[in-house]
This record gives structure tokens, sequence and C-alpha cells, in this order.
């Protein structure tokens, strides 16, 4: 940190928050709020003489409230910058550090917040993670027995700069504890709070238990596991020194900490499952390995960077094994824990990559998006003819649209990743998806219903998940009906409902509605479109008498080849089962009602024509200036 | 040693609604040290264990487990389980496989005495395991008529239908039935004197 600002080339803006990000890759607008320190920086040289006069204490939070801090305060004794800050929700206004300052005049009770606007190529996020509160998992304890401690408060207990100048003592009684045990998985591995393993746990807890153990060799600490991971470079040999200095693992999960409220010793119930049979031990002090979660306001920065969460609330990555560093809006990357769990040396590979993924925008001209972008057609744009609409605007899961009453619609090109939601939402068909425009994937669709069409199964694959699926089923030779067509479109918000009308208009026997699964989506939010559209079609294909099972909703992952295989499977069982004659005539009667609703496509263009509108949107395309 | 396998074993008591998530144990052994019969009544008892025998078809093991017999069903597992896993739930599903097979429970459990109950409903009211219906049966020389009918499966041997029975027509078969107790106490009773 102190190296950091050091460096001329970077600034550090501490106590400074994220209000608003806006424009795209390579052109962010970012709106940073400076908070008032009332103190200036500068003039403070950090002599803390204003935190010596000060008479008001407060419990110190990067201490983990072990220790009180002024209301004229640093963090830490390595902040950076080094310059004190007055708590103003703690502060008397007694004046005293402003006397204290003297002649320095560094105080400045007039501060207020600063808002900032900066121009900023690439966003690198790196927020770290939070701490799980043990106080909702009574069993253990945390709260109401005072010798429960959390790791990160052992943390600050055996740090030389901590509380008790890195004394581990009882916080009952201020003695050395001489029996101490570790918990692991405390939060983490448990599907009543966190089902994911925190990743770093266990080598935290060796860790400790190797630090304690060479403060005091003569502690008896015991570490309570379910597994223990040691995946990395040198853990497992990390893990042996801890064998060899005597501390005791035992595998079995503490199903209850109680304590004698005299002596405030604390016993720990578990099963030794090595043994197969349960013991109980007694401790001085307890140390509870909590979970890595989310930092608190999360939800909050990932709205104001539009930046997706994955389950459980960290961020999302663009793809987890070939893009684990971008965030799916382009130019915003991600390093460390806010991602996932993380322990120190991911942290720092993660940082490093993405330092370098953000120098090759900060050192291009040009930014290469994906091909497959939307073109308004402005002339069959309803919003320019004065009617209000914005579908496409509340489609885009990238806020790509720029959409004002009055005005046609337009697509802020670099921001579109080409999911084709608005395409597919677009009551008007009046916007376009290069590479997929209504007229290609028609012709498609025509040419794979061209002979006996009752026959086959039209399966709409997602190009991310479902088609992944296809591929996985095939390269593993799980054999699938040889009725199917697969038909690829970049997601399943592109799924038109028009183009679902004319496979049946053109009589295809069954229709698969498939992409990937809502977590998975690699356009944020697109699933979420696609699956409402085909909840909606579901519906009315109920309603005009289509056959349960010709149309079908599966969300298939690129890794579920057996699971597209049996879906495959079993819709032609399903088209199996009803006799031809009544497919046919069902097909023959819903003709007339699939005609009606596709005269809503301005116009259902022949394969030449598709060819002349392509040369037309590329055009159209190069025409415009598109340049970031 | 191979233990006797029944290859399908953990997949019928996937099957009984309640066990679904047998297979996601992970062997921590919470249940185990949660388990307040393990604590007081059998060291041996360990419902982890049972699970585990489980997943591996050990069926014959399993039956013979003292856990599937001894379970009451508490749930003082359920809420502690990291995986949520409904344990009682799995040791149930165990022992009506076991009673499919014709086993019976090796413990104790009430026995109705047909020939004097008179179907009033007060042990069925009583029971905390659901564990007594009325049925109609036919019972020697009285005929069809409906009489109570207990579960082995789910009867505990509380003894709680015994203590309500009017005309001590429900009995636990061995140690403790009314003569035992009453016998026990006056013994007692006379010691004191003494």
């Amino acid at each position: 940190m102190v190296d950091a600002a050091r460096q001329p080339l970077i600034e550090v803006k501490a106590y400074t928050e994220v209000e608003k990000v806006e424009g795209f890759v390579g052109n962010f607008k970012v709106t940073l709020r400076e908070k008032a320190k009332y103190v200036r920086a500068d003039r403070c040289n950090g002599c803390a003489a204003c935190a010596k006069a000060c008479p008001v204490e407060v419990p110190n939070y990067f201490e983990m409230n072990l220790a009180p801090r002024k209301a004229a305060y640093i963090p830490m004794s390595q902040s950076v910058p080094l310059v004190y800050n007055i708590d103003m929700d703690a502060c008397i206004h007694c004046y005293k550090c402003v006397d204290a300052c003297g002649a320095l005049e560094a105080i400045d009770f007039s501060m207020e917040d600063k808002i900032i606007e900066e121009d900023i190529g690439a966003i690198v996020v790196a927020t770290g993670f939070g701490h799980f509160d043990p106080t909702p998992m009574t069993e253990y304890g945390y709260g109401r027995f005072p010798n429960v401690i959390t790791a990160m408060e052992m943390e600050r207990l055996n740090n030389s700069a901590g509380a008790t100048h890195g004394m581990v003592i009882r916080p009952s009684d201020n003695q050395r504890p001489q029996k101490l045990a570790i918990i692991n998985c405390v939060g983490s591995r448990d599907k009543r709070y966190n089902p994911y393993c925190s990743n770093f746990c266990c080598m935290y807890a060796i860790k400790n238990a190797l630090l304690l153990k060479q403060m005091n060799p003569n502690m008896d600490i015991s570490v309570y596991y379910i597994d223990i991971r040691t995946p990395s470079k040198g853990y497992e040999e990390f893990y042996d020194r801890a064998r060899e200095a005597g501390i005791k693992f035992i595998q079995g999960r503490p199903a209850e900490i109680t304590e004698d409220p005299n002596s405030h010793q604390l016993f720990i119930k578990s099963e030794d499952i090595t043994l197969g049979r349960v013991v109980e031990h007694e401790y001085d002090m307890v140390m509870l390995n909590q979970a890595a979660v989310p930092q608190p306001d999360q939800d909050h920065m990932s709205s104001v960077l539009n930046v997706a969460q994955s389950p459980g609330g960290w961020f999302m990555e663009y793809h987890p094994k070939l893009r684990p560093i971008d965030s799916p809006t382009d130019g915003i990357f991600f390093a460390g824990a806010c991602q996932g769990p993380k322990d120190i040396p991911a942290s720092v590979a993660q940082g490093s990559a993405a330092a370098s993924r953000a120098s090759r925008i900060l050192h291009s001209d040009s930014w290469q998006i994906e091909p497959t972008v939307a073109v308004v057609w402005p002339d069959r744009c309803v919003s320019g003819k004065g009617q209000a609409c914005g579908i496409c605007e509340k489609t885009c899961p990238y806020g790509a649209i720029d959409y004002t009453k009055g005005i046609s619609a337009e697509v802020i090109t670099a921001k579109c990743h080409g999911c084709g939601g608005c395409v597919g939402e677009c009551p008007h068909d009046a916007i376009t998806q290069l590479h997929y425009t209504d007229a290609e994937v028609l012709a498609q669709i025509r040419t794979l219903l061209a002979v006996e069409p009752e026959k086959k199964i039209l399966a709409f694959r997602c190009q991310w998940c479902s088609y992944g699926g296809a591929d996985l089923a095939g390269t593993s030779h799980f054999e699938y009906s040889a009725n199917e067509r697969g038909l690829r479109v970049m997601c399943s918000a592109r799924m038109d409902a028009d183009l679902i009308y004319e496979a049946y208009r053109l009589g295809a026997g069954a229709i698969l509605y498939s992409g990937c699964h809502p977590q998975d989506c690699h356009y944020i939010t697109g699933q979420v479109a696609g699956a409402k559209r085909a909840a909606r079609l579901e519906k009315m294909f109920a309603r005009l008498g289509i056959s349960p099972g010709r149309f079908r909703t599966e969300w298939i992952s690129a890794a579920e080849g057996d699971k597209y295989a049996r879906v495959i499977n079993e819709m032609q069982a399903t088209l199996d089962a009803i006799p031809e004659i009544e497919l046919k005539a069902e097909i023959e009667r819903l003709k007339p009602e699939m005609v009606k609703k596709l005269t809503k496509l301005n116009e259902v263009p022949g394969v030449e024509e598709a060819m002349i509108q392509v040369d037309f949107i590329v055009n159209e395309m190069k025409s415009k200036a598109v340049s970031l | 040693m191979n233990l006797p396998v029944n290859t399908n074993f953990a997949e019928q008591v996937k099957a009984i609604p309640g066990a679904e998530k047998l297979m996601m144990c992970f062997s921590c052994g919470t249940c185990t040290s949660k388990c307040m019969i393990q604590e007081k009544l059998e060291p041996n008892y360990n419902p982890r264990r049972l699970i585990r025998e489980t997943v591996f078809n050990f069926e014959e093991t399993a039956f013979t487990d003292e856990t599937t017999w001894l379970c009451t069903a508490c749930d003082l597992c359920y809420p502690a389980c990291p995986q949520k896993i409904h344990i009682s739930a799995v040791i149930t599903a165990v022992k009506q496989l076991a009673f499919e097979q014709g086993r019976q429970n090796p413990n104790q459990t009430a026995k109705v005495v047909e020939a004097t109950c008179v179907a009033c409903g007060l042990c069925e009211s009583v029971c905390p395991y659901q564990a007594i219906k009325l049925v109609e049966k036919k019972v020697p020389f009285r005929g069809m008529i409906t009489v109570a009918s207990v579960d082995q499966g789910k009867c505990m041997a509380c003894g709680m239908c015994t203590a309500a029975c009017r005309s001590d027509s429900i009995r636990l078969n061995q140690d403790f039935n009314d003569n035992e107790i009453l016998g026990s106490l006056w013994g007692w009773l006379e010691s004191e004197a003494a």
C-alpha cells in the first residue's frame, strides 16, 4: 500500500466511495464521493497530537472492537495516506484537537463531502470479502460465552500491533489459554448459512495453530474439521509441519459448545469420526474459523457497476474457466475475494492478471466487440413515431439501448454484447441482430423443416450452454433421436416468438426451447427474458390446444450432454405417442392461427431477400461512425 | 471381510419420502454428537454410521444396527445437520424396509390385548408417535370388531397408552407391565418402612 502511494502514476483515493458508473469500456464516467475527513490532507503530518488530545473513546472496528480508538483517529498505524480523520458520529465538538494541532491548522470542521467526476478507461474491482457472524449459530455460543472468539478476533489478539500487543488472552479473565480449540467450517459448507467451501480456512487454521504453538510450545491445540483441504503448492507440507509440531486434528464437526458459568471453561462435544465415538474435551478458549461471505454492501456495488452476482452474492465472472477475471461488462475486472473466497496467492495472481487485462484497454485505441451486435431500423421503431414503448431498453442486460420517447431507440454499439434480447422482445421487429437477423434464422428454420417437418424436433439452442450441451452429447457418444434439428442463436432471449410460430406454421413436430440455467447466463439476465417468453408461449400453446410435450422448455448447461440426449429422446417418445393422423390434423388446424400471429412480422423475407437485408445492415453500420 | 450387500438398498431408501438427501452426507458427525440416545442410552448408537451403511448398500448391517431401532425421531439432529438431511426420516425409511422384509422390532413394543379391547380410542389419542390406529379385525370368540392396533415400526415403548388404557388392554410386553411396576413400588415402600 505504501509503495502504491509512492508510485507517481498511482493515485490513492482513500475514504472515497463510488457513487455512479456510466459509459462503457474505455469511456467510463465515474462519480466519486470523497468523504470529508475534517482534517486537511495537505497539512496533516500524522503526528497524532489530535488523537492524544481527543477525550472521546469508541470501539475500534479495525481491532474487531477489542480496543478503543479516539474520535480523531487513523484506522491502523500503517494507514495510507497517513492523514487523521475525525469521526463526526462520535465527536462532541470540544475542539481540543484544534488546539492540539496548533500552528499546522490541519483540522477544518467546515469540510464537506466532495463529489468528483473522473474519466476512467478500465475498472478493477477489488472490494474483498466480509466475515460471517457466528452469532446465529447458537450451538457454538459466540456472543454468549466470552471465551469463544472468531478467527478475526484471534488475528488481532496475536498481532504484535494489535490490542494486546500480541498477547493471546482469554477475554473472561485475561489469562493465557493453555488448551485451545479451532473449529473449521463455521457457517461454511453448511446449507443453513453458506453452502460453499470458504477455500482458505483450513490453511488459516493451520497457520494460526502453528503461530500460537511457536509462541507457547506448551499450548495444547486441537483443530476440529470435516475435511482438511490443502490443494496448493506447499500446503500439504505445511499441514505435515503442524502435525509434527503436535497439533491435534480431530475429524468431526462439533455439535455443541457448553460452558461452565463459573470458570468459563468450554466443553466441546463432537464425534471423533476416525474413532467412531463421541468425545468431549475441555478447552480454555475456542476460535471459530468463520466463513468468508460477500461484503455487506456487495449488492449495492453490483448495481452501481452493473455487474451480476453469482449464487451466494459474489461478483460473477464472465466465464468460470476461460475468463475468470473479466466481468460480463467489458472494461470491468475483478481481483481477489470479491469474486469468490480466495487465499493470498490466488488473490495476488488475480490482481496481477486484472491489472494486465486492464492495461490492454488503456494501451489500445480501439476495442474489439462481438460482431453480433443489435441494430435498430429507425423507420420501424414506434418510438420515433411518438409512441411510448421502451421494451428494448428494459430487456437489455447491459444498458446498451438509449430510449427516449419521440426518438427512435439507439443501440450503443460498444456496450452491446449481442445477446439479441431486444430483438426477441421488440413487438415491431424494429431491431435486428447482425448475423442472426430474423431473415437468416427463418431461412435456417425453413431449410431444417423442408422435408417431413412433422417428424422433426426443432431445437433452439443458446450458443453458450445448450449448444455446448448438444455438442458434449455428441462427443460423449450419448445417443439421441436423429430427428432432432438444432438451431443456434446467441441466447434464449433471442428466441423470438415469431420464429416459433413460423416453425409451427411450417408443421414442425416438436420444438425445444433451451438455454442456460439462470445463474449461468452469459448475458447477465438474458435467460430471464427468454424464460419469461417461454412461459408465456407455453401457456398460449396450451390454450391453442397443442399436444403437451410438443413445446418444451429446458435449461441445459454445456456440461449436461446426458440431459440434452435424455430430453431429446423423451420428446421423441412424446411425438411417437401421438398418432400420425392426429398430429397432421393438429398441425393443419393450427396453421391459420400461426399465419394470423405472423402477420405481426412486417414481412417474412425469403432467403434471397435475407442476403439483401444483411448487405443493407452492414452498409448501415459502415456509414455510422462506430468508434470508442 | 466383505459385508453382504444389496446393490439396490440405497436407492430403495432414497425413494422413500423424507430420505431423498441421503447421498448428501459428508460424514461430519454432527448428528451423532447431538444425539441424546447416544449420550444417555447406547454409546454405540451412531446415525452417521447408519447413513454410511445405507449409502454403501450394507442392508443386513443397517437392519441389525441398534441405530435403526432406537431412534425416537426427536429430530434434534435435523436442524443441526449442515447438509439439511432429515436423518430421522432416513432411519424411519430403513426401518420401513426392514418391516417390508418381515423383520421384527428387536425392542419391546406395546401389545393390544384384543380379547378385552373396547376400541375407545384413548390410546390412539395419547400416542405421541401416531403408532396406534383403530382397525376392524377378526378376533377369536368376538368376531369382526374394531380394536386398537400398534404399528411396530412407530412404537417407541414409552407406555403412554398403557397408562391411559382404562381396561388394561394395551401392555408393554416385558418388564414394564403394571404388575411389575406395582411390585417394585411395593418392594421399595416396604424396604423404606423397615
